[in-house]
């Protein structure tokens, strides 16, 4: 029964993808020790979140349900978990990976990540300066604290075009 | 004196107006020459979620760029650090990632070179300029005053490439505090994460992890945090309100300074110099006790 329902969700393609975007990491050779969620920042305030519940279903191919969820966006990517696991598969780098194929595969990332991105092809950083407030309530902008003004990126054209083809249709 | 291109990245120029001002003031008076560095844009770090292969592509290009300059780095972000020298250890490492990368960028005129020296302020002020040089400048030591040092994430990890700090046992961060006249201490949460990258997903929960942060350095009898890493400060000074209303403790709050604010107190530059009006978190009472005052 169990080895049924496995092969029918088990989604060969993801696998592949996974395992060749992770490399030199190996989410097969995890022993399932739970140090990564023991060390883990996101697993402190969200207590369904668990980067070796997130590895076990990553090498059992339960890619689908897990992209589905969108649970691998909440990773803060502080990379605690790569420090910790004895089995060198850094989990940060196997969510990296399946962050990848999501969007790839067509899956929307958080809107935030999209219009940083978009900023950073049109702009070449993630945001235009914006004017902030003090305590005080003064407004503060990169002129009036008489810092230079910031100059577009070097070759920009030719950025946006590479970037743009490397992020797809954002 | 050493001379290095000043590498703002993206949230410093566009938000956190006070690093850049504290850095401009602070950095050549401790015989660190800075050269502009405007072509350079963002490292790429935020884009390693929607496609690694962007964040590598933008490195390069900093790395290539600097390379032309004939000049090592200073990055001030704990991200751009991180991207640089990340992508200068993948790029060395990996023939076919170093071709692929060398294309692209030769499509705009630009040659891969990843031959160049990556410093951030931390390492650079403690290994380059020197714990005992700064002693030397200062002229208001911050006496009585505990601060915690908060390297962050990306100061620290990944280990596997070289980092500023050691990242089990950061001690640098303290020394340059100590050499202030500052006392340091332990606190558990020193190597944890401010939870910046969680805010596209879910801010509710980013400000739950700030809101621990501060409560941790709070049971250890800090006065003050200090950072080096503008979305550590972003989160813990900017978003201190916020994090204390959402978990509706009225504990969480406590003044957060960049380290190289801290420096500038300490060798005598004006609140003005350092960008101190900017600070969102209750900075004033560690200002009185130096005998500074905000609007002075
Ligand atoms: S990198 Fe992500 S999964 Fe790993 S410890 Fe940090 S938050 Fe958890
Ligand atoms: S620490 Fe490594 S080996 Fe242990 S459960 Fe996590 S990924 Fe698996």
């Amino acid at each position: 029964m169990l080895v049924s329902l496995e092969a029918k969700l088990i989604n060969r393609k993801y696998l592949d993808s996974v395992k060749e975007l992770v490399k030199p990491h190996t989410p097969q050779y995890c022993y399932q020790c739970a140090k990564c969620t023991s060390a883990c920042t996101a697993s402190k305030v969200i207590p369904e979140y668990k980067p070796h519940l997130i590895v076990a279903l990553t090498r059992m191919g339960l890619i689908k349900q897990l992209l589905d969820s969108g649970i691998i966006w909440a990773c803060t990517e502080c990379w605690k978990c790569g420090e910790y696991c004895p089995q060198n598969v850094a989990p940060v780098e196997v969510i990296i990976a399946l962050k990848n194929l999501a969007v790839a595969s067509g899956y929307r990332p958080p809107e935030d990540l999209i219009a940083m991105a978009r900023n950073v092809i049109e702009l070449g950083r993630i945001s235009p300066p914006i004017e902030v407030l003090s305590k005080e309530f003064e407004i503060y902008s990169r002129e009036s604290l008489n810092l230079p003004p910031l100059v577009r990126p070097y070759a920009h054209e030719s950025m946006r075009k590479t970037l743009k083809d490397l992020l797809g249709g954002l | 004196m050493v001379k290095v291109l000043l590498y703002l990245g993206c949230t410093i120029p566009t938000k956190q107006y006070a690093y850049e001002i504290s850095a401009r003031n602070v950095l050549p008076r401790l015989g660190v020459e800075l050269v502009e560095f405007p072509e350079a844009g963002c490292c790429g770090f935020p884009l390693k979620g929607i496609n690694k292969n962007a964040w590598i592509y933008m490195s390069a290009r900093i790395l290539s760029l600097a390379s032309m300059r004939n000049l090592p780095i200073l990055a001030l972000c704990n991200g751009c650090d991180t991207s640089l020298r990340k992508i200068k250890t993948l790029l060395n490492e990996d023939e076919s990632l170093r071709k692929y990368m060398a294309k692209l960028l030769a499509n705009e005129g630009i040659e891969l070179h990843t031959d160049v020296e990556v410093y951030h302020v931390v390492d650079l002020l403690h290994d380059v300029v020197g714990v005992n040089k700064i002693k030397e400048l200062v002229k208001k030591p911050l006496t009585g005053i505990k601060i915690a040092s908060y390297p962050g994430c990306h100061l620290l990890r990944p280990s596997d490439i070289p980092r500023p700090e050691d990242s089990v046992d950061p001690r640098k961060f303290d020394n340059l505090l100590s050499a202030l006249g500052a006392s340091v201490g332990y606190y558990p949460d020193k190597g944890g994460c401010c939870g910046a990258t969680m805010l596209p997903y879910s801010a509710k929960y980013a400000l739950r992890v700030v809101a621990g942060k501060i409560k941790n350095i709070k049971e250890f009898n800090f006065d003050a945090v200090s950072t080096s890493c503008p979305y550590c400060m972003e989160m813990l000074d900017a978003k201190q309100d916020a994090a204390r209303s959402e978990v509706g403790d009225e504990s969480i709050s406590i003044p957060v300074f960049y380290l190289t604010q801290l420096i500038g107190l300490a060798i005598g530059l004006s609140p003005k110099e350092l960008g101190l009006s900017l600070n969102l978190s209750p900075v004033e009472g560690v200002l009185e006790k130096l005998g500074v005052s905000l609007s002075g």
